[in-house]
């Protein structure tokens, strides 16, 4: 077998490469992510049934679940990226941790609010100390703490290594989230999408659901191959590579 | 114990950190006058009624506790990076995992041992029932060692950095929360009556694991602070 792949990967890791690179990909993730996002809405507001228990409420799912499932996907990828830049000083991983967060906060954010909006007609509350959403706000502080982390460092290098060993020390937390639901019977509802196994929803609500988690991860991926670019102008602006960016012609830049 | 043994330096760091915390003795009380007037802050919040105030007495006493440890925590390491002699225990043959353990072993003596001797005083003020009483001690010994360790890898993380009162509060809460509604379960289960001995196991677990891996993920958050 070639080794070019590892070859390729090894490459990929350089900043300049890596902003290329990010910089190809990014259109199109963005692009693919909003016409997906904008096909699932409409299979999920005009398309899909009326829910027979909760009418059109539910519809806040579409919305509502993908973030939720995002909000500790990125915190996974997070904890594998932060693994990967503590034990080989990788700065792409580091850097691929670091501007994660921002974007799994925004997740999880997205995910109390939409949820509390659909609690209220739902369960005649915004807010119950329930184990899902009291886990959940708990995921918001641990996002929060690593950006904080990160922020409070003067060299910058240094504030990823200590936030990336917070994304592990906070891995903990992540499985707790995820078997809340089963593990403490309280007002949340269980989980209804299966991986294996049949899913207990109808295939004319489960098919916007898992195009929005499609469009839900390339527009992460968008946003973190923006964030990552913008940080690697600032962390390497001493560099040739960013000078010589910066003196182009805007037609004619490397991206 | 011959000299330069890991015992013996063990021995030598517990001695040299107990002895430089009772030659700052005012220090030692900071945290549990703070206690006391957290305490006292709720009857005036809350309203002097017995029965309200024995319903939350449990709670408030673990949060005060929680927060004066938060507060104590600063301290842990700054001293000793400050004058230069964490360099020297980070240099030291000895395991630096070890002498972090010894260290945090030193810190819970001086900040937590007096907390947990005031807090039947505290839970009595507010009329916490007496049978609930040895659960409370009993969790708070357990709780307070669990929390210095896990505040004790925060700490190592933000040593090096400019503003780390405020992040640790952020950083160690979600970390302490199962801490918390398990020692606040064991006592709120013995007030009713309830069996209390599974809440005080999970603690009990939780301390022994944190008790093995706490240190070492302390030391390397040190060695991350430390590196430049």
């Amino acid at each position: 077998m070639a080794n070019w792949v590892p070859l390729w990967l090894h490459r990929l890791s350089s900043p300049p490469v890596f902003y290329r690179f990010a910089g190809a990909v990014r259109p199109w993730a963005l692009g693919l992510a909003l016409l997906l996002g904008g096909v699932a809405l409409y299979g999920g507001l005009f398309v899909a049934p009326a829910d027979y228990q909760q009418g059109d409420a539910y519809r806040i799912i579409f919305i509502h679940v993908p973030s939720a499932w995002m909000s500790l996907f990125i915190y996974g990828a997070m904890a594998i990226a932060a693994f990967i830049g503590l034990v080989w000083r990788i700065k792409l991983a580091e850097t691929v941790a670091m501007e994660s967060a921002p974007v799994g906060a925004a997740f999880t954010l997205i995910t109390l609010v939409t949820g509390s909006l659909w609690g209220k007609p739902m369960w005649g509350t915004w807010w119950t100390w329930d184990a899902r959403l009291t886990s959940e706000l708990v995921l918001l502080f641990i996002y929060l703490g690593i950006v904080g982390l990160y922020h409070s460092f003067e060299d910058r290098r240094q504030g990823a290594r200590a936030a990336s060993f917070l994304v592990l020390v906070g891995a903990v937390n992540v499985p707790i989230v995820h078997f809340s639901v089963n593990w403490w019977n309280t007002l949340h509802q269980g989980s209804t999408v299966r991986l294996l196994g049949p899913s207990h929803i109808d295939a004319s609500m489960l098919w916007p659901l898992l195009t929005m988690m499609a469009a839900t991860k390339l527009y992460y991926v968008a946003s973190l191959f923006a964030r990552v670019r913008a940080d690697f102008i600032v962390a390497e602006s001493g560099k040739g590579w960013v000078r010589d960016l910066a003196l182009n012609t805007p037609g004619n830049d490397a991206a | 114990m011959t000299p330069g043994s890991t015992p013996a330096a063990c021995a030598a760091l517990l001695r040299r950190d107990l002895t430089l915390a009772w030659r700052r003795r005012g220090d030692i009380a900071m945290p549990v006058l703070y206690a006391v007037i957290v305490a006292t802050l709720f009857p005036f919040a809350l309203g002097p009624e017995p029965a309200l105030l024995a319903r939350i007495a449990g709670g408030v006493v673990l949060v005060t506790v929680v927060l004066a440890i938060l507060l104590s925590l600063d301290n842990l390491f700054r001293g000793d990076i400050e004058d230069g002699s964490m360099e020297l225990l980070m240099l030291a043959p000895q395991p630096l995992a070890l002498l972090v353990g010894v260290k945090i072993l030193a810190h819970w003596i001086v900040s937590s041992l007096p907390l947990i001797v005031v807090a039947p005083l505290l839970a009595s003020m507010l009329k916490l029932p007496a049978p609930a009483m040895p659960v409370l001690v009993a969790t708070l010994a357990l709780a307070t060692p669990l929390l210095c360790l896990l505040g004790a890898i925060l700490v190592a993380l933000t040593a090096e950095s400019r503003r780390s009162g405020m992040l640790l509060a952020l950083m160690l809460l979600p970390l302490c929360v199962p801490v918390v509604i398990f020692a606040a379960g064991a006592v709120a289960a013995a007030q009713d009556g309830l069996p209390w001995v599974a809440p005080v196991a999970w603690l009990g677990a939780g301390l022994v694991l944190a008790l093995v891996l706490a240190p070492l993920a302390c030391a390397a958050a040190l060695r991350i602070a430390m590196d430049s």
